[in-house]
């Protein structure tokens, strides 16, 4: 038993739900880079992201003994929560002549390596899974 | 927000771009049309897109989140008028009023529709592949 944790924090710790909040902004975001994909003939809609690098350190450092600080009051804050991140929209150039910002080859590299990674992601939480169950089976399983 | 909206999505543009399809096939086919039912030549047609949210009092992302609906589908009213004396529907002074349909825009309509179409297609793909990888989560 650690202390000062209840059971279920020692078997499903830190990573374990770093993990889990990764792959659910992952999912998120496929399914903005799905809308990109659909409207990318509708004029006048701009191409929607999540803006990873600062939701993903939040989703990884969610508990707040592992928060990170910030040593230099000139770094990133970072936008938005894991539970709730902020979308940023891309602007239209100025010559896409119906005012649409969704380029294809853009978004099929974004949903390609989203979804690469979402692979990577789920590889994390079943190895961690499978440690959990050699635990449980006295080293046998 | 689930794996089926995704889908969902994913769909909405397949039918769209299907739609587009078939306006470009009508286009093209009566390019040269100058009866119709109610005898004016034929009107070039052109489907409108338009974005819908799927939720729109959920959180950030899903508002932002949206299906591609075909809000209508328009008539162009533009003729050519075509010097053609001997053509059954020309008028008092020799012209025919011919849709203003220029087949090789339609061509290129025609080619990013279907790359539009295999892009939302790859979504669908892609969704099940991650579906799948969330399923055998443990085992």
């Amino acid at each position: 038993m650690v202390a000062g944790g209840s059971m279920s924090d020692f078997l499903f710790d830190r990573l374990y739900s770093g993990l889990n909040n990764v792959l659910d902004i992952r999912s998120q975001q496929h399914a903005l880079s799905a809308t990109n994909l659909a409207n990318a003939e509708t004029p006048g809609y701009k191409a929607r992201f999540i803006p990873f690098e600062a939701v993903l350190e939040d989703a990884v450092m969610s508990n707040d003994s592992m928060a990170m600080n910030r040593t230099e009051s000139a770094h990133f804050t970072g936008t938005g929560t894991v539970s709730n991140p902020q979308v940023e929209e891309i602007e239209a150039p100025p010559w896409a002549e119906n005012g649409n910002s969704v380029f294809a080859e853009r978004e099929m590299a974004r949903l390609s390596s989203n979804s690469m990674l979402y692979g990577a992601v789920t590889r994390g939480l079943s190895t961690r899974l499978s440690i959990l169950r050699y635990a449980a089976s006295d080293g046998k399983g | 927000m689930d794996i089926l909206d995704t889908l969902n999505i994913a769909g909405s543009g397949l039918s769209a771009q299907r739609l587009r399809l078939q306006t470009i096939a009508s286009n093209m086919a009566n390019a040269r049309t100058t009866r119709t039912d109610d005898g004016t030549p034929y009107q070039r047609r052109v489907p409108v897109f338009e974005a819908l949210t799927i939720d729109p009092f959920g959180s950030d992302v899903e508002r932002n989140i949206a299906q591609v609906e075909v809000s209508s589908v328009e008539a162009i009213d533009d003729y050519v008028e075509v010097y053609d004396p001997a053509h059954p529907d020309a008028n008092e002074e020799g012209f025919v009023s011919f849709p203003d349909i220029n087949i090789l825009e339609e061509m290129v309509d025609m080619m990013t529709t279907s790359r539009t179409y295999e892009s939302n297609l790859k979504v669908v793909d892609l969704t099940r592949e991650m579906a799948m990888k969330a399923i055998e989560l443990g085992r």
